[in-house]
């Protein structure tokens, strides 16, 4: 999977033959194909595959072609993330790790107010209260009449024994991603760096920036079946 | 035109069978609801995923796809990975507020610990 094995930059044009996504659908792979970028013809077909299982070519196509081409990149990989996890959990899919983060989030903010108040009470300065949780709950969910967050989903059964929830990008580490045969050109010469903004950028919009954090450490993969 | 019609059938323009897989699942009544799914995913990879299910895990698989359409939706390159993964920083950020208190309460106690253990019994 070297980049100069990409069918990379044009497509299966190049020379390289039938990207991932067009060697799984059995078609010609064009110039300019919109998949090629970011499927090779190795792992890409079975990455593709399960795109495909889920969402649809035609739907991902769409998708992408709506979405500026330096983030494109990202945008696969989380759709990738999404089908796989569909697959592999048809019911929850990925919203199972969003239940059992934000229950993780809720147990640690209880512990943390109920130690706040244990320093308060040994009369010490206590650091700054984390920010009130918000559930990341779509803003419109009354419009959509979407299920709020339930509190009663047995979480133990949902994720079998994940015990810390991965990292999205320890499934999908910066090294991994480069191997394959990204054009620099979709990638817009972003690098990491773009990444870890934007996710910042992210977290940003639901809650200033906190003063430190913990470094970052390698999360355990999800299992592979529940 | 049938009024009956559930919310898919009546976007996809068809007519709706008594056992119509997405019926029980996208009233009539919410009509983006199927929309955002049909949108994201298609109602034929819906409709497979809904088909595959036991009937009393498909309300929750309809309501997970609808979320996860949802939020792709409302933010298409991160979609539900991008709510993952500010979970994630939230989660190390309390991991490590909660580890301070903790080391805070320790070092709190402590000397008043070696304090009695120095008193003359």
């Amino acid at each position: 999977m070297s980049s100069e094995n990409a069918a990379g930059s044009g497509g299966g044009g190049g020379g390289g033959g039938p990207c991932g996504a067009c060697k799984f659908l059995r078609r010609k792979c064009v110039a300019g194909c919109i998949f090629a970028p970011y499927f090779d013809s190795e792992q890409g077909a079975a990455h593709f595959a399960a795109v495909h299982k889920v969402f649809g070519a035609s739907n991902v196509s769409k998708l992408l072609h709506h979405i500026p081409s330096q983030k494109r990149l990202d945008a696969v990989v989380t759709i990738c993330y999404e089908a796989q996890s569909r697959l592999r959990d048809p019911i929850y899919g990925c919203v199972a790790h969003i239940f059992a983060l934000q229950q993780q989030v809720a147990n640690l903010q209880q512990e943390l107010s109920y130690l706040q108040a244990h320093l308060a009470a040994l009369e010490l300065p206590t650091p700054p209260p984390l920010q009130p949780l918000q559930l990341l709950v779509p803003a419109s969910q009354s419009l959509l009449d979407l299920p709020p967050i339930p509190a009663a989903y047995d979480f133990s059964a949902m994720c079998g024994d994940m015990v810390a929830p991965p990292s999205f990008w320890s499934l999908y580490p910066r090294q991994q991603i480069e191997q394959r045969q990204f054009s620099n050109a979709a990638v817009g010469g972003g690098g990491g760096g773009d990444l870890q903004e934007l996710a910042r950028e992210l977290l940003n919009r639901h809650a200033p920036p906190t003063v430190v954090r913990c470094g970052n450490q390698a999360s355990s993969l999800p299992p592979n079946s529940r | 035109m049938n009024s009956s019609r559930c919310a898919a059938c009546k976007h996809l323009r068809r007519r709706c069978p008594s056992d119509c897989i997405f019926a029980p699942y996208f009233p009539s009544n919410n009509p983006r609801r199927f929309a955002y799914v049909h949108k994201i995913f298609g109602a034929s990879n819906v409709g497979k995923i809904l088909q595959d299910l036991p009937v009393s895990y498909r309300g929750e698989a309809a309501n997970t796809l609808c979320y996860e359409a949802y939020c792709r939706i409302k933010d298409p390159v991160y979609g539900c990975a991008g709510i993952v993964d500010q979970l994630n920083e939230q989660l190390k950020v309390a991991e490590y507020q909660l580890a301070t208190i903790k080391a805070a309460i320790t070092t709190t106690l402590q000397p008043s610990y070696l304090l009695d253990q120095s008193l003359p019994m």
